[in-house]
């Protein structure tokens, strides 16, 4: 049995989710200090692909990136293609995943006691030190359900993904790609073994997230 | 509380629009006739729709297009299906063989030819099957085929052509890639024609493979087609399901399909008419 899946899907899940976090967290920031009308907007933009089947992202994915349009063909010329390879396959990733983050984070410093900053700030702490010792572990429950569901969504990304990268077995192929494919050529009992790796998978994640937060409510109390 | 209120009213509102909905009267009395197509004949058969059904009036065609290997285990697990038009006699035999269809109404309908489709421009310069496969078994850097995966029939025309120029191999029943790299890093594998059609189009691969009449339908740019020495002949079987309730209806649309005005429609885009009236 070839594991390449297994190792594709990771990597794709890890990757976005490390890109997802770091945007989300950016945006969530920087947004929740506009003014209440652009902030509607953009909220509304930035959770769009969260509500829209994976297929219309896919479309406007190919739109943008595929090889017969203009940014597709330069970023190929340069040696960037998203299409037919397992980088596409973080780019559909992060931006199905994007929301979930954004909207965990923005909820989260939505909530924040700004008087710790400015306690922060009258002892001379620098904003980048406020932001990532102060905010950032304030909000670490909101933040860290962000990153797993974005994981979560990451892993179990097809539409977008198949759109984008295809089924190449040992080139684009993801976990959920193979069971699709697996089973509709009549191979049901290795498709079998992957559904219950990806149900594995998922039920070690979940766990670690329910360890993650037992410690941290126990940290609070002691 | 009230915000909640406001969404349920406005549910209720699109349900009840789309229940009552563009609900013509003489479209009640209609007859539902499930047609089970290869994914190859979607655009011929739509095109006939409006004309069988304006000449039919008791009949409503209701298509399902995919490949025959995926219409076929919908039939086995028991779809709602009266007739069932296959782009290879493998997925009819298998049927036949469960007694699923019935025998005495099945034919050879049409016949068609597959073809080696690559994007607008050409972008990799490819020259024929023989130099397809000579550039996948060199593993050329960046070179990827788009073919229908061995559950679709033109995923077997496919493999067979594949096999006829050594870069598959046949053992027993199953076909293999001789050099599984080959197949790892320089083939997508696609769930019908129309998604390998797809690929292409989309510039996404290098070049695919193909019923010429997809070709024609989906204007690809078509290189060449393959002779019966490279894959046999391409033949798609028609024939009505046993479980069908409708076989009146079932047999007029199947007599229908061979007369003259449907063979000019599948004439225009490459088929062969193989029982003319």
């Amino acid at each position: 049995m070839n594991f390449f899946p297994l190792w594709n899907s990771l990597r794709i899940a890890a990757i976005s989710s490390v890109v997802v976090f770091f945007v989300g967290i950016f945006f969530a920031y920087y947004i929740s200090k506009l003014p209440r009308w652009i902030k509607g907007i953009i909220d509304v933009i930035f959770t769009l692909p969260l509500v829209l089947p994976p297929t219309v992202c896919g479309y406007l994915l190919l739109l943008v990136f595929g090889l017969k349009h203009p940014v597709g063909q330069f970023l190929d010329s340069i040696g960037v293609s998203f299409i037919m390879t397992w980088q596409g396959g973080i780019l559909a990733a992060v931006v199905v995943a994007f929301p979930l983050m954004y909207r965990a984070a923005r909820a989260a410093f939505e909530s924040f006691d700004e008087n710790l900053a400015m306690a922060g700030r009258t002892l001379g702490l620098s904003n980048t030190y406020i932001f990532w010792r102060i905010r950032i572990p304030a909000c670490q429950s909101g933040i860290i359900a962000g990153i797993v569901l974005a994981f979560a969504r990451a892993l179990g990304e097809y539409g977008a993904t198949s759109m984008l990268i295809g089924y190449m077995p040992g080139e684009t192929a993801t976990i959920s790609t193979t069971v699709y494919n697996l089973w509709s050529t009549n191979r049901s009992q290795e498709a079998l073994i992957w559904v219950l790796i990806n149900i594995g998978l998922s039920a070690i994640m979940l766990l670690s997230v329910n360890l993650i937060e037992n410690r941290g409510r126990r940290k609070k109390v002691a | 509380m009230k915000k909640t209120g406001l969404v349920l009213t406005m549910l209720g509102a699109a349900l009840a629009a789309t229940a009552c909905g563009p609900a013509k009267e003489d479209e009640t009395k209609r007859t539902k006739l499930y047609v089970f197509a290869a994914a190859s004949m979607t655009e011929t058969l739509q095109e006939l729709e409006k004309k069988y059904e304006a000449k039919n009036k008791d009949t409503d065609l209701v298509f399902n297009f995919d490949s025959s290997g995926t219409l076929k285990t919908q039939i086995e697990n028991g779809a709602k299906c009266d007739v069932f038009i296959s782009a290879a006699q493998k997925q009819m035999n298998g049927l036949a063989d469960q007694n699923l269809v019935k025998t005495e109404t099945r034919f050879d309908f049409l016949e068609n030819k597959v073809s080696l489709v690559v994007p607008e421009g050409n972008p990799k310069h490819i020259l024929d099957f023989g130099n397809m496969c000579n550039r996948l078994q060199a593993k050329e850097d960046g070179f990827i085929l788009a073919m229908g995966n061995d559950d679709v029939p033109v995923g077997q025309y496919t493999q067979k052509i594949l096999t006829s120029f050594g870069v598959m191999q046949k053992t027993g029943d199953v076909y293999s890639f001789v050099d599984p790299d080959v197949e790892d890093h320089h083939v997508s594998y696609c769930g019908n024609v129309k998604l390998v059609a797809a690929a292409v189009q989309e510039s996404s691969v290098s070049c695919g493979v193909v019923y010429r009449t997809d070709a024609f339908s989906n204007h690809l740019v078509e290189l060449t087609q393959a002779t019966e020495e490279m894959c046999g002949r391409v033949v798609y079987p028609a024939a009505l399901i046993s479980k069908t309730k409708q076989e009146t209806l079932g047999k007029k649309y199947l007599e229908y399909l061979k007369s003259e005005e449907a063979t000019k429609v599948f004439e225009k885009v490459g088929f062969v008419a193989l029982a003319n009236n």
